[in-house]
């Protein structure tokens, strides 16, 4: 039993030491998987920065006659991108030398935090606001309205209906007045 | 011409102020004789800024160069519609244009039909003539069109390359007619709590204005986005520049309004909240010019930086809190007899809901643009929110708002039922549902598109059933064969139906905004013969070449388009040298088709003509335009005078001895 036990050790060692040699055989092919400026990785990298010359545009973007920012700009990137860097390192890389302006949008963190949530926090304050007016408006015209138990929900088509034969009389009306 | 040019100026700021003393005094001491004069102030006024604009566009068009803003802005190689056109392209001149269109719009109310023996006018013409006086202060004092130099230069310096296109003609020119056009209705609301006159007059009065006013703001935002799609060459119509804000923010909330005053028209509500639109809308034309004049925030469309912005903001404080003092000094009166709201289902919630959406999608407009300043003020850091903040903060709301937009117009007014809102949305949900599961079918795995698409035909679904309901209701009335009966019910309810139509030129709009989420892009340097695969096409570089067209040089790439085998063609991407302006500008070759667009952009070349290429494919972009033509066709249709319905309201409130 206990040789079997070894044998099997001695095995599962080998297939082990034949998938990390796989591994590490890999490894190189995988290093040195090259981007250029179709990869769609190099877009997500170089779009999340904003281009300074004044076009308004991000790297990616950037087509302005005369920019002497974007060519040096794009290379720089895809030079990292190919030494092996990833977009986090590369947008630090870059935040840490220009700041946070260089972004084409403002960090998901600390006060820039606020640039994104105000807009839905606003909105929902807004939204409970509404409701709550539009409870108070519904309420006090129940109580102001005796026959409103009685009234039926209206028909679109019937109000159409209303609205048609209203327009004909009116137009009618017109012909003798 | 100098002294005619500047008479026409000074004259008119000295009228301005003539005829708001005039009016002010004519209201007070209840004299007529005084309000007449004042009223024919604004004719002549009008009369002094045509005779500007007359005297500035024969300066141009003959090459004036002694005048500063001819030298500047113009060059005698200029094409002549160029040459006039460069009347909007620098800060005098297009306040000029502002101030032109001001006086215009001041001179027809004041001579309105409809107006005769109202006495409301000498308040509204008034209010317009503050707006006067002002840009009068800013076109004699801060930025004067008819400035002379010292000597004649023999050449100008030529107007920018990138503003010699039949967008930069329209664009602005629509979005002055816009801004300029919402003071009438700014004017009308203050002059109707001035006074004390509470009820719907001067909403129905400038129903018609504030629409056209926001058509133009469509078509001026619109042509603009055209203009940069195939002007700038980065593929978009669209980058949420601040300046591009800046006139969406009035777009929305004059949108917000445009609904909100049906429920005003027909239950005597919001009136307090229409009154605070229409102030909100007209402050943001004056934001929207301070942020393009101030050079506060870095923008392509800016003026470049002056202290003009600064007069702009003062002006904006000062006449909105005029505004809010008036309004909350008549708050009072405004909350006697409103309406009552009945239940949460019903068309007016839905405007309710509505108007939160489009004021919720103005907030964060407003605060994504402002928030570089808000965040260097804070912590002293300079941030930049652009496109990507925008798409992110803006795309649920703007869905939002679609889905609303399909649900408001099958409902009821005043209370609705639950069986109510099932029978008119079961058949365009399903269909709906039964679409967004194709899309998913056909390999659609992204989840915005497949939900903006599915809420689109959603909306498009329950406005055609709306018009078969008001064809099948008037059938029902008047047994009149089909065609009859939907003719005769949109031709006698065009307000409604036309405002149907608009939304269907937003649904297409919106098909092709969504569209962006699958644009395809290359960017290649090709030896000649060389192909790209992209997007189903092949495109193989055939020759460079270059031609001269005036002073001007072009070079160019004949590039062949072949789909599926089947020759489309030559397209011819340009780079254009200019004899008087450093840059070159780049002409996009754009080959448009329902399906998709093909864009090339000629990057860069060699001396052995190899050449880089920027290639697109962008899906769906012409129902971008073609929902921009549905939309002011429902627009014109809304607001065309007609047979019927055609009622001038007719004026209840307080009355005066002057008028």
């Amino acid at each position: 039993m206990p040789d079997r036990k070894g044998r099997y050790i001695d095995m599962v060692k080998k297939i082990f030491a034949i998938m990390l040699l796989a591994v590490l055989a890999g490894m190189p092919a995988f290093a040195a998987e090259m981007y250029d400026y179709n990869s769609a990785e190099f877009k997500d990298n170089a779009s999340q920065f904003m281009c300074m010359c004044g076009c308004g545009q991000d790297h990616f973007e950037c087509n302005m006659d005369g920019c002497g920012l974007n060519d040096s700009f794009k290379t720089e990137i895809l030079e990292m991108m190919n030494d092996g860097m990833t977009q986090d390192e590369i947008k630090n890389h870059y935040t840490g030398m220009y700041g946070e302006v260089i972004l084409t949008a403002p960090e998901k963190k600390g006060f820039s935090l606020t640039a994104w949530i105000t807009p839905f926090a606003a909105l929902g304050a807004a939204g409970a606001g509404v409701t709550l007016l539009v409870r108070r408006w519904v309420n006090k015209s129940r109580l102001n309205t005796d026959h409103f138990e009685d009234s039926e929900p209206k028909d679109k088509e019937s109000e159409l209906e209303e609205e048609i034969l209203k327009a004909m009389v009116d137009e009618e009306r017109k012909k003798y007045y | 011409m100098y002294i005619i040019g500047n008479l026409s100026i000074y004259l008119a700021l000295i009228l301005s102020v003539y005829a708001f003393a005039s009016l002010f005094l004519g209201i007070k001491k209840q004299d007529q004789r005084l309000i007449d004069s004042g009223r024919g102030a604004t004719l002549a006024i009008f009369i002094l800024a045509s005779i500007s604009m007359l005297l500035m566009f024969i300066l141009l068009g003959t090459s004036q160069f002694q005048f500063e803003y001819v030298y500047q802005y113009t060059s005698s190689d200029l094409p002549l519609l160029y040459k006039l056109s460069a009347l909007w392209a620098g800060n005098a001149g297009s306040l000029l244009l502002w101030t032109f269109f001001l006086t215009m719009y001041a001179a027809m109310v004041g001579y309105s039909k409809k107006m005769v023996r109202n006495p409301m006018t000498p308040y509204i013409i008034a209010i317009m003539t503050l707006n006067t006086i002002f840009f009068y202060l800013i076109l004699a004092f801060v930025t004067k069109p008819f400035m002379l130099l010292d000597g004649v230069p023999p050449e100008g310096r030529g107007l920018n390359p990138m503003l010699q296109d039949p967008g930069m003609i329209l664009h602005p020119v629509a979005i002055y007619l816009g801004y300029v056009g919402l003071v009438v209705p700014f004017a009308f609301a203050i002059a109707s709590l001035i006074l004390k006159n509470m009820d719907s007059f001067w909403v129905k009065m400038t129903r018609r204005w504030t629409i056209i006013a926001w058509v133009f703001l469509t078509l001026g935002n619109v042509i603009g986005g055209y203009w940069a799609y195939t002007e700038l060459g980065w593929g978009g119509y669209w980058a949420w520049d601040p300046v591009e804000n800046a006139s969406f923010m009035p777009w929305l909330t004059v949108t917000a309004y445009l609904h909100s005053v049906m429920i005003q028209e027909r239950k005597n509500m919001l009136k307090i909240w229409n009154l605070s639109l229409i102030i909100l809308s007209y402050a943001l034309t004056l934001f929207g010019t301070f942020l393009v004049r101030s050079g506060v925030l870095t923008s392509v469309h800016a003026f470049g930086e002056s202290n003009l912005g600064a007069y702009f903001l003062i002006f904006m404080a000062f006449m909105v809190i005029l505004a809010m003092y008036v309004l909350m000094s008549r708050y009072h009166l405004i909350k006697k007899d409103t309406g009552q709201f009945e239940s949460f289902l019903s068309k007016e919630s839905s405007f309710l809901i509505n108007n939160l959406i489009l004021l919720g999608g103005t907030f964060a407009v407003f605060w994504g643009t402002v928030f570089p300043l808000v965040s260097e003020a804070v912590r002293g850091t300079k941030v930049t929110v652009g496109i990507p903040f925008f798409n992110t903060v803006m795309s649920p709301i703007l869905l939002a708002l679609l889905f609303i937009m399909a649900v408001c117009p099958l409902i009821a007014w005043q209370r609705s039922s639950m069986k109510n809102i099932r029978d008119n949305f079961l058949i365009p949900a399903i269909i709906s549902l039964v679409i967004a599961g194709l899309l998913v079918f056909m390999g659609i795995r992204d989840a915005y598109p497949v939900i903006a698409w599915s809420i689109i035909a959603f909306m498009v679904l329950t406005h055609i059933t709306e018009f078969i309901r008001g064809t099948s209701a008037r059938r029902k009335v008047t047994k009149e064969p089909v065609p009859v009966a939907f003719y005769n019910l949109i031709i006698r309810s065009r307000r409604r139906y036309g405002g149907y139509i608009v939304h269907l030129g937003i649904a297409i709009m919106a098909v092709g905004i969504v569209g962006a989420n699958f644009d395809l892009e290359r960017l290649e340097t090709m030896e000649i013969g060389d192909s790209v695969e992209i997007g189903g096409y092949t495109v193989t570089y055939e020759n460079l070449a270059q031609r001269s067209e005036g002073v001007n040089d072009i070079v160019y790439a004949n590039m062949r388009v072949e789909r599926d085998g089947r020759d489309l063609g030559i397209m011819q991407p340009e780079r254009m040298f200019y004899l008087n302006w450093e840059e070159p500008s780049t002409n996009v070759a754009v080959r448009s088709t329902l399906r998709d667009d093909l864009y090339i952009v000629l990057s860069a070349w060699e001396e052995d003509q190899r050449a880089t290429f920027q290639f697109k494919v962008n899906p769906l972009v012409k129902w971008v335009w073609i929902g921009t033509y549905v939309l002011v066709i429902g627009a014109v249709f809304a607001v065309w005078k007609g047979r019927y319905g055609n009622v001038t309201p007719r004026y209840a409130g307080p009355q005066r001895k002057v008028y």
